[in-house]
């Protein structure tokens, strides 16, 4: 027997409805990874220090988030949910990769930089890019905090929550590899900071 | 997620807005007793986009995006029951009282054994800007309230489609067809 | 906050992603969201049994809003389109519901004119 009208107009509406929801929640999603991306990208970028897997890191973050969109609370919630899994996943593409081996802060040797004269190294964009590959050279944790700490200016508690360890540690490890980049810095640009 | 997420400021689309000042109908209570329910709302803001969709790229659409371009709402209730006496006739009274307002006129009350048909229209007195039908069977019943500029011989010309043949109009204007055809039901 | 941290904080600037990011992220998204969704697909036969006509709107769109889904962007465009057939939908059937019960009362004028009168 024919289904009536009505009731094949109800069932495209279901599937009109179906699809609305599906469209109006990208709609969501999609505004949400833009305000996110350089964040989440960042994060990857900074403690990976390869483009290339640090994008692969991002599309899966937000993919995660695509399909965790109900459980998103509120704004706030996002965020730190979003800076949770880009900490997480770029923490196991490193290990996955091996990419350091895990070392003691003092044992760190940063890597090499192009030959250039006092002057250019002095330079900011040369002075930032040679910062930042110092911060890429140390172990993993305290890479990890010093990037949470002056790329997104989370408390040491919030870093703490966002790595699940102590606060007291976290701390510590601010500290110390503080201590250490100051050192190299000073030694390669001969700054007194 | 909640809506206050919804960054790009999109509304969802709610199937029933509240109308005020228009005809209530109600009869929410005989859903539970239907088969089949059918309940549309649509106000201004919604019909609206509904035209934006009839493209006007073939004529019938652009008949249909002319009909919707002068309405402000359409309510339409529709329940179909599996068995007789699941409603009864005072059922519709609250909406035939609101049907006594100023303005609306009873243009066609036809009741025969089982089935009544009503149809009423409100007009500022150069045109319809209103228009209800109240249609009881056996075992359906439907209410369909219509406002706006509503022209029923334009609805009649669609006709065919809606198993109303051309020309047909319940207040007596136009020719009158003989053909039997119901339509595609 | 030192100059130190202060360089710091400069050298680990946010940056944006390689352009395009958003539409592969989008299109890897586009491809859960079919799968999610075929089995909320239906044929556009869906319509067509009952009307085989072209007034309410051309089939095909059924199929082109069902064909986004596997397409690269899924996008604000597409949600308002999706929400106008919807409303053109219950527009059409609101309106055929109407045309139907107004041909019920023109029916049952025409039966009682039939009817022979009482002198």
């Amino acid at each position: 027997m024919q289904p009536s009208y009505k009731a094949s107009y109800q069932e495209g509406l279901t599937t009109l409805a179906a699809i609305e929801n599906s469209a109006e929640s990208r709609a969501d999603f999609e505004s949400l990874m833009r305000q996110h991306q350089a964040m989440v990208f960042s994060v990857a970028y900074h403690f990976l220090a390869d483009r290339s897997l640090a994008e692969e890191v991002a599309q899966d973050v937000f993919l995660s988030l695509y399909r965790n969109l109900d459980a998103m609370k509120s704004a706030a919630h996002t965020t730190s949910w979003l800076r949770r899994v880009a900490v997480q996943r770029s923490i196991d593409e490193a290990r996955k990769r091996k990419r350091r081996p895990q070392a003691s802060l003092e044992d760190t040797v940063e890597p090499a930089t192009p030959a250039a004269s006092l002057d250019m190294l002095r330079s900011d964009v040369l002075r930032n890019d040679a910062l930042w590959r110092m911060v890429a050279a140390l172990p993993e944790i305290p890479r990890m905090v010093v990037i949470l700490r002056y790329q997104e200016d989370l408390s040491p508690a919030e870093i703490a929550a966002a790595l699940d360890r102590p606060v007291a540690t976290v701390k510590s490890d601010l500290q110390r590899a503080l201590a250490l980049l100051r050192e190299k810095s000073a030694r390669r640009f001969g700054d007194t900071l | 997620m909640k809506r206050a997420l919804l960054l790009l400021g999109m509304a969802v689309l709610a199937p029933v807005v509240p109308l005020s000042a228009q005809i209530q109908i109600g009869l929410d209570q005989l859903a539970s007793k239907a088969k089949e329910t059918v309940d549309i709302t649509l106000d201004g803001a919604m019909l609206q986009m509904a035209g934006k969709f009839f493209s006007g790229g073939k004529s019938d659409d652009s008949k249909a995006k002319n009909l919707l371009a002068n309405l402000k709402a359409i309510s339409v209730k529709n329940f179909e029951f599996a068995q007789e006496g699941q409603y009864r006739q005072e059922d519709l009274d609250p909406i035939r009282a609101q049907l006594k307002a100023p303005g609306w006129s009873k243009i066609l009350g036809d009741r025969s054994d089982k089935e009544t048909s009503e149809i009423f229209t409100k007009s500022d007195g150069t045109r319809i800007t209103g228009f209800a039908i109240l249609a009881a069977e056996p075992k359906e019943l439907t209410v369909v309230y219509i406002e706006g500029a509503i022209d029923l011989a334009d609805l009649a010309q669609l006709g065919g489609r809606f198993g109303i043949p051309p020309g047909v109009v319940p207040d007596g204007k136009g020719k009158r067809n003989k053909d039997k055809t119901k339509g595609d039901q | 906050m030192s100059n130190f941290e202060d360089q710091l904080r400069a050298a680990l600037q946010r940056q944006e992603p390689p352009r395009g990011f958003a539409d592969r992220v989008l299109e890897r998204t586009g491809r859960e969201s079919a799968d999610r969704l075929a089995p909320a697909r239906r044929p556009r036969r869906m319509w067509a049994p009952v009307w085989g006509q072209l007034w309410w709107g051309p089939l095909w769109r059924i199929g082109a809003i069902a064909a986004t889904l596997t397409v690269v962007s899924f996008s604000v465009t597409t949600y308002q389109h999706t929400r106008e057939e919807r409303a053109a939908r219950q527009a059409e059937l609101a309106l055929r519901i109407a045309a139907e019960k107004l041909n019920l009362a023109r029916d049952h004028v025409l039966r009682n004119l039939a009817l022979p009168k009482d002198n």
